[in-house]
């Protein structure tokens, strides 16, 4: 016996924990939503191409695009154009479109809209870069101010990390007349880059520019310039002007190099504008549009890869064992007797059907109508089962008159009753009917109510909208309740309703 | 908490609750395939005079409805008989005819019924209405047991019996059942008869328990109901513990009757015995149940003889500072 508690409990707990285990993975792994309210943000990123065409000349626009699946799940993508010929390639990391024209006139507009949200982001593996770099050949004054800059660099850093933190820091000291004499008249970002780039390079340090664009609501934006140098294990991001470490995760790479964003040929006075909105999105909404992409998404081998009339009827069906352990509850714990074992969950799926207020009504008036009509042929002394055949035969003929009143008066679609329901409540009749021959009256009408409160109660369980999602979405669920059923097996305690009935023996000690 | 308390107080009365029951004992002790030699009282009552426990005679079955139509002859011989159902639970179905009145029949509360009326009543227990799950049953047709003069003081119509709780063949726990007016002459606890705690050593009544409330004097008759002997006590008890002999069921209860003529008999066996017997011993089945597991263990699972067991039991079992009724009150 010992033994076979034992091997319970550790079927309880591996179903437990293989139940929660999946939830676990669904939730942090797939990031499946928790409820089917939860939002997601989606960036909606608008770039605009303006410039003017020469006459008679070919027109190609090139432009760099961010790389797909880098942190972002893309969600559509769109290049809008008139007579361009459209193309895009990629090459040691970035991806750039090339618009092509035979010829074109006046001013023109080329537009690239991307969509994209964090959710459901592949986690890719690292690209590793180059540890180690050829130093460049440098001459005269700028070598001098370059070596001057390098000695207390190296002598306040411990590590490549702090000494590109180091070489920032120093190269923005802009009143430092070796880092003026580096930098020339040009402060800008870029070139702050290039001068730390062109440093680091002394001490065979690689590093790359990455331009960045920030995921905020604006009109116009410019890339942000960030450099980064690979340590061996990942990147490691700095802000060139300030010197911040790690990049901020609201920052999408568009694209890395030294190389502009964008080249026109064939144009001039071309200027580009960075428009970016943030949409709001559902999040189960979105893992269905990916799904119509075939982007991988937590719905690959889940229920909601089923066909829509099978996915339907599982929302129903899975809920079953959570009716089932209400029940179970309500017998075991609470000591309820309920009409046959698993009555009221059937009688809450009616409840579906013919909506709980009415059907409640239904199961009340039915019920009773059955029972006085059994009554009175138990006065004229038919046997049982002649007498069960002409009560239910009667509940159909009452039935049917129902639906045909309420359909006269015009309030048709409550009454409309399926075969379900009325299958149910026939078998709820002859057991009461059971429970009245056996044990009377007073005894049917107590165990009918506690039914039908424990089919309402599962009911409305069986029916709360965030509870059938998540046992939908996760049913690993089903795994948790398997285990409490199994424990409950071996469960010894008194149910509440002994309490009560043993309470005189507790009583009695007092006196 | 209220409930915790109350909990607690039972479990250190070592009172036994369903879950417990079911779990622990019917599930633990009684196979499922025992389980139709005690439903079927005919099986029952086969198997008891084949091992020469005394029953209640059976003077005849019906299994058809063709079958009805041989009660006249069945019955012809006496003036009084038993019909109940062979599967029936908890009382169900069974009449009490007490005398016959030229064509007619008087049941035990004074009734008069028709032939017709008799042979409804056993065309419904053939279809099953009274068996559980609503299986074809069988009628039978036996010995009415008439109740001594000592039990006739303390119940009121109907007949009581003396239920014995059997563990591994060792009675633990045992009570007398009355019946009241509410359950009309039925000695069913949950139909309104009473319980009233026995002492296993001696088969003297203790206090009572009439629908989970404890009682001293019975609600029809106002006669004290403890400090009453129960006769052949004795009897009573060997009874009890050969039905574990003769079934194999661990944990069974046996329901005797006292016949005036006759002394004790098996009634029915049940697999499934309620627990408010525990209130009318003021006293928990755990608690009794323990002792007994305890010395299986100490004896390996070895099983011993039935006289064995009831001394045991009474020696075990016995309530300190019973003192029986002086004997003049007796009747």
């Amino acid at each position: 016996m010992g033994s076979v508690k034992f091997q319970a409990r550790l079927l309880a707990l591996v179903l437990l924990l293989l139940g929660v285990g999946s939830i676990l993975y669904q939730v942090v792994v797939q990031h499946v939503p928790l409820s089917q309210d939860e939002k997601d943000p989606v960036w909606v990123i608008d770039a605009q191409v303006g410039f003017s065409a020469k006459p008679n000349k070919p027109v190609k626009v090139r432009m760099f695009v961010p790389p797909l699946g880098s942190g972002f799940t893309t969600l559509n993508e769109s290049f809008i154009s008139n007579n361009y010929g459209v193309n895009v390639n990629e090459e040691k990391g970035n991806r750039q479109v090339t618009w092509s024209s035979r010829r074109a006139e006046g001013r023109q507009f080329l537009y690239y809209r991307l969509m994209l949200t964090h959710r459901y982001a592949p986690t890719r593996e690292v690209e590793p870069g180059p540890q180690f770099r050829q130093a460049p050949n440098l001459e005269g004054p700028e070598r001098l101010a370059a070596e001057a800059l390098l000695e207390p660099i190296r002598q306040h850093s411990a590590d490549v990390e702090t000494f590109i933190s180091e070489t920032i820091k120093r190269v923005n000291e802009l009143e430092n007349d070796n880092a003026q004499l580096l930098l020339g008249s040009d402060v800008s970002a870029l070139n702050r880059a290039r001068v730390v780039d062109l440093l680091l390079g002394l001490s065979h340090i690689p590093v790359e520019p990455v331009h960045t664009l920030r995921l905020m609501e604006s009109q116009e934006q410019e890339p942000e310039l960030w450099l980064r140098s690979y340590n061996g294990r990942e990147w490691l991001y700095y802000n060139p002007v300030n010197g911040q470490q790690g990049l901020p995760d609201d920052r999408l790479v568009w694209w890395r190099g030294w190389e502009p964003l964008m080249k026109v040929d064939g144009g001039k006075s071309a200027d580009m504008v960075f428009s970016v909105h943030r949409n709001e999105m559902s999040a189960l909404q979105l893992a269905q549009t990916l799904r119509l992409k075939d982007a991988s998404s937590f719905i690959d081998f889940s229920l909601y890869e089923l066909p829509l009339p099978a996915q339907q009827l599982y929302r129903t069906l899975i809920m079953i064992p959570i009716g089932v352990i209400l029940v179970l509850l309500m017998r075991s714990l609470v000591g309820m007797e309920t009409l046959g074992t698993f009555t009221p969950v059937l009688i809450a799926l009616a409840f579906r059907e013919t909506q709980v207020i009415y059907g409640v009504m239904l199961f009340i008036f039915i019920t009773a109508l059955g029972l006085s009509l059994r009554s009175y042929l138990e006065h004229l002394k038919l046997q049982l089962l002649p007498r069960l055949s002409v009560v239910l035969t009667f509940v159909v003929i009452v039935m049917a008159l129902m639906s045909l009143l309420g359909y006269k008066l015009g309030i048709g679609s409550g009454l409309s009753v399926g075969l379900f329901p009325m299958v149910v409540l026939t078998m709820v009749i002859e057991r009461t009917s059971i429970v009245w021959e056996e044990r009377g009256g007073s005894q049917s009408l107590k165990v009918g109510l506690s039914t039908l409160f424990v089919a309402v109660l599962s009911h409305l369980l069986m029916v709360w909208q965030p509870l059938t999602y998540f046992v939908f979405t996760f049913p690993g669920v089903l795994l948790c309740v398997a285990s409490f059923m199994v424990m409950m097996g071996h469960y010894r305690g008194y149910r509440l309703t002994e309490l009560v009935r043993f309470r005189a023996m507790v009583d009695g000690d007092k006196h | 908490m209220l409930w915790s308390k109350t909990r607690k107080a039972l479990r250190a009365r070592g009172v036994m609750g369903i879950n417990q029951r079911n779990g622990d004992y019917i599930l633990r002790y009684n196979k499922r395939s025992l389980y139709p030699l005690v439903d079927d009282k005919l099986k029952t009552k086969k198997m008891a005079i084949e091992a020469g426990i005394r029953v209640p005679e059976l003077y005849g079955s019906i299994r058809t409805e063709q079958g009805i139509s041989t009660l006249r002859k069945v019955v012809d011989t006496h003036r009084d008989f038993v019909i109940k159902p062979a599967q029936g639970a908890g009382g169900d179905g069974i009449m009490v005819i007490a005398d016959r009145f030229e064509h007619y029949f008087r049941s035990a509360s004074g009734r008069i019924i028709t032939q017709d009326e008799l042979e409804h009543h056993i065309s419904g227990i053939l279809s099953g209405i009274y068996s559980l799950g609503g299986h074809r049953d069988e009628a039978l047709i036996e010995y009415r047991v008439r109740s001594t003069e000592l039990f006739n003081r303390i119940s009121y119509e109907g007949v009581p019996d003396i239920r014995i709780i059997v563990l591994k063949g060792y009675p633990v726990a045992a009570m007398l059942r009355l019946p009241t007016r509410q359950s009309q002459g039925k000695a069913n606890l949950h139909q309104g008869a009473i319980g009233v705690g026995l002492d296993l050593s001696t088969g003297v009544t203790l206090g009572g328990t009439w629908h989970n409330q404890r009682i001293e004097r019975h609600p029809d008759t106002a006669n004290a109901v403890a400090g009453l002997t129960v006769p052949d006590w004795e009897d009573c008890l060997a009874l009890a513990a050969r039905c574990y002999d003769l079934t194999g069921l661990g944990y069974l209860g046996v329901d005797l009757v006292m016949d005036r003529d006759h002394g004790p008999m098996m009634l029915e066996l049940n697999a499934r015995p309620g627990l408010n017997i525990q209130i009318a011993m003021d006293d928990g089945l755990l608690r009794r149940c323990s002792i007994v597991e305890k010395r299986l263990e100490a004896l390996k699972g070895e099983d011993r003889p039935a006289a064995e067991r009831v001394e045991f039991s009474k020696q075990q079992f016995a309530v300190a500072g019973v003192v029986p009724v002086a004997a003049e009150q007796q009747p």
